[in-house]
């Protein structure tokens, strides 16, 4: 999908001001969201499970060439065909090329963040193929010409009755139709889509490199589907998204399903070794299977992913496990929703992983749209310390003289000032002289802070005036 | 593919694991930690796991005791025990299913059929999870609205960590661990059954000579 971020400001105040809807709806689900992960960690012991995990990742991390090549051969020994893309361009190219090889005519699809990444589907269809996404959300997304807004509920944003009235006109449901009879109708399209299919395409969660195996999570059923009845399956999958054992799945499974929707685990889990094994073929255990794909591609996805692992802070993303607790926590995404947020990895991960995958300055402001209060880290499964990368990706910034020019401007000036004793005393005297709008206005950082609300008042004496008498 | 093709895959390959050995060198190695060791259900693998199933959604089946299981689950089929609408449904029947374990009802494809009928590898209380192979049938698992699963006892799992060990030795192409009915909340935040995957999911605890009523093997 095309880069938007450098929009972020304009686009966030549009939201804000011109679609009020949007922040009812993405606030009352991350809300919901975000109290299903409370209850999910306090049934577990959750900081242990946290610590163990980003101990698996930074194993991982730092262990990645070796995993990566594991995975690789055992893939293959089951029988899967494996795939290098070291960018997008080239991810298009290998899977609209094995569709081609395949004359896949139809395309079913699991909700997958890195085929939206890649921009796929205009590919796909560009190649003359039907593409149907199956999630349930992304369904509605699809049919409304819309990307998603959230890793885990992609059309959050939607309202009950903006749904109502897309699907009347699509499909004559009633117009106040239940969610039940509306989920009826996708599934009698979806159900036929399914039955024809050619190929199946779908993200991966994780990939065990001790067995080569590619587990999805979700609780549709419709990636069960769409790994079941075509007869080609291809995985997309992030270099980053790969576990050393099939331990570790076990612990990745429930704590990822506990962090995103607070249950002990997905609905359906698919774990997928190769392609069935039919006729004389044999498969895992010398065993035939009656169906199931016969041919299932991985595509190892770089895209970035290589040049962030070198970062010297921004490796930790690469723990990211999709999971959205971060978006869910944040009191900024919870006003805008993802669009806002200019690309697919929204929200707090957004503004920390998009930086390292997309390059500073096309994700620029992103690194700015927080407000530090850390909900973000306290809710990562993986730990992975957002609110310290923020402030990284901000000197950085600043450094590279990318940062916005209030920011830019209000820092020279404190700067400035700090070094300048007289100067620091004049200002912190008559900041606590003219009262809280005067320097509301003054400052532009505080302006837009209290166009909704009321600035703190300002102590009528400064730090240095309470200091010397002995603060109590 | 073409020579060109793999030519390209190959190079693309070697940018990036060359790239990626070059990003790990320069980073100290940390240890894997070892096993989470999530604890034993306090309540016993079988009782724990019908819990967990039920509060997920499922729903847990018993046996008569000392009816022939096979006769048992015609009836509760075709009968007010699965209460499904269809006067004389007909049933998709994986073909893991050994004959003592089929019900006597008309066979249908899965995309056809009342009820899909399997026999899971195993179960898992943790989670909640019948874990289902690939060798029996894929479709059969997925495609009917309602899935009917016999779980041998004695192959209720504590632990996911250790059923996935265990299932590592003989791994199939492809696993399917099932936690309940097919659920989405993408409309309005409502949870809606059925959307794509079976709406009704009935695990049988297994046991020679019926269900003992105990709940514990």
């Amino acid at each position: 999908m095309r880069v938007r971020s450098n929009e972020y400001a304009t686009r966030s105040r549009e939201i804000v001001r011109g679609k009020p809807e949007v922040r009812e709806a993405v606030t009352g689900a991350a809300l919901a969201f975000d109290e299903m992960r409370r209850r999910g960690y306090a049934e577990v012991d959750a900081d242990r499970w946290r610590r163990w995990a980003e101990a698996v990742k930074n194993h991982l991390l730092t262990h990645l060439d070796d995993y990566l090549a594991e995975a690789e051969a055992k893939l293959r020994d089951s029988g899967a065909q494996v795939h290098w893309a070291a960018d997008a361009r080239e991810a298009r190219e290998i899977v609209t090329g094995i569709a081609a090889d395949a004359s896949a005519r139809t395309v079913v699809k699991g909700k997958s963040m890195a085929t939206e990444e890649i921009d796929l589907n205009p590919a796909l269809e560009a190649a003359g193929i039907e593409v149907h996404e199956t999630d349930l959300g992304e369904y509605v997304l699809q049919l409304l010409d819309e990307p998603p807004s959230h890793i885990l509920g992609p059309a959050i944003h939607k309202s009950l009755a903006q749904v109502q009235r897309l699907f009347a006109d699509r499909f004559g449901t009633p117009v106040e139709g239940h969610p039940d009879d509306l989920a009826r109708a996708a599934r009698r399209v979806l159900r036929k889509a399914f039955l024809r299919a050619d190929m199946g395409i779908t993200g991966a969660n994780f990939v065990v490199a001790e067995t080569g195996t590619v587990a999805l999570v979700e609780n549709e059923g419709n990636i069960r589907l769409a790994t079941s009845l075509p007869r080609v399956h291809v995985v997309l999958a992030g270099i980053e998204k790969l576990l050393p054992r099939m331990s570790d799945l076990a612990g990745f499974l429930q704590l990822t399903a506990r962090a995103g929707t607070g249950q002990p685990t997905g609905c359906f889990v698919t774990l997928v070794q190769g392609p069935a094994p039919r006729g004389g073929d044999k498969g895992p255990g010398g065993r035939r299977d009656d169906d199931g794909p016969e041919e299932v591609h991985v595509v190892f996805l770089d895209n970035g992913r290589s040049a962030v692992l070198e970062h010297e802070h921004a490796w930790e993303t690469l723990r990211c496990v999709r999971c959205g607790a971060c978006l869910n926590a944040c009191p900024v995404y919870r006003q805008t929703g993802g669009h806002a947020y200019g690309w697919v990895y929204s929200g707090p991960i957004g503004a920390v992983l998009d930086p390292g995958l997309l390059g500073l300055e096309e994700a620029m402001p992103l690194p700015f749209a927080s407000s530090l209060c850390g909900a973000c880290g306290d809710a990562c499964p993986v730990r992975i310390p957002i609110p310290e990368l923020l402030v990284r990706w901000r000197e950085e910034a600043h450094e590279r003289g990318l940062a916005p020019v209030a920011e830019r401007a209000a820092l020279s000036a404190l700067a400035g000032a700090a070094t300048r004793p007289a100067i620091f005393r004049m200002g912190a005297k008559a900041g606590a002289r003219l009262g809280a709008s005067a320097v509301a206005k003054a400052l532009p950082m505080l302006r837009e802070w209290t166009r909704d609300r009321a600035a703190p008042r300002p102590s009528a004496r400064t730090f240095r005036e309470l200091w010397r008498k002995g603060i109590e | 593919m073409s020579a060109d093709d793999a030519s390209r895959g190959n190079q693309a390959r070697r940018r990036i694991l060359s790239r990626v050995a070059g990003a790990t060198a320069r980073r100290p190695k940390t240890p894997h930690p070892g096993s989470l060791q999530t604890p034993e259900p306090a309540t016993g693998p079988e009782a724990a796991f019908a819990a967990r199933f039920v509060a997920s959604g499922g729903e847990v089946a018993a046996p008569a005791p000392g009816r022939p299981l096979g006769e048992w689950l015609t009836e509760f089929v075709a009968g007010p025990g699965l209460g499904l609408e269809a006067e004389r449904p007909v049933v998709a029947v994986g073909a893991e299913v050994p004959p003592e374990l089929r019900p006597e009802l008309a066979v249908a494809p899965p995309d056809r059929a009342d009820a899909g009928i399997c026999r899971a590898w195993a179960a898992v209380a943790e989670t909640g999870s019948l874990v289902l192979e690939s060798t029996g049938g894929r479709a059969v698992q997925v495609l009917p609205p309602v899935l009917v699963a016999w779980v041998p006892v004695g192959r209720v799992y504590g632990r996911l960590e250790d059923a996935l060990i265990d299932l590592v030795a003989d791994l199939p192409a492809a696993v399917g661990l099932h936690s309940g009915p097919s659920k989405s909340a993408d409309i309005g935040r409502t949870v809606v059954t059925g959307v794509h995957g079976p709406g009704r999911c009935v695990a049988i605890l297994e046991r020679a000579g019926g269900w003992d009523g105990r709940g514990s093997s």
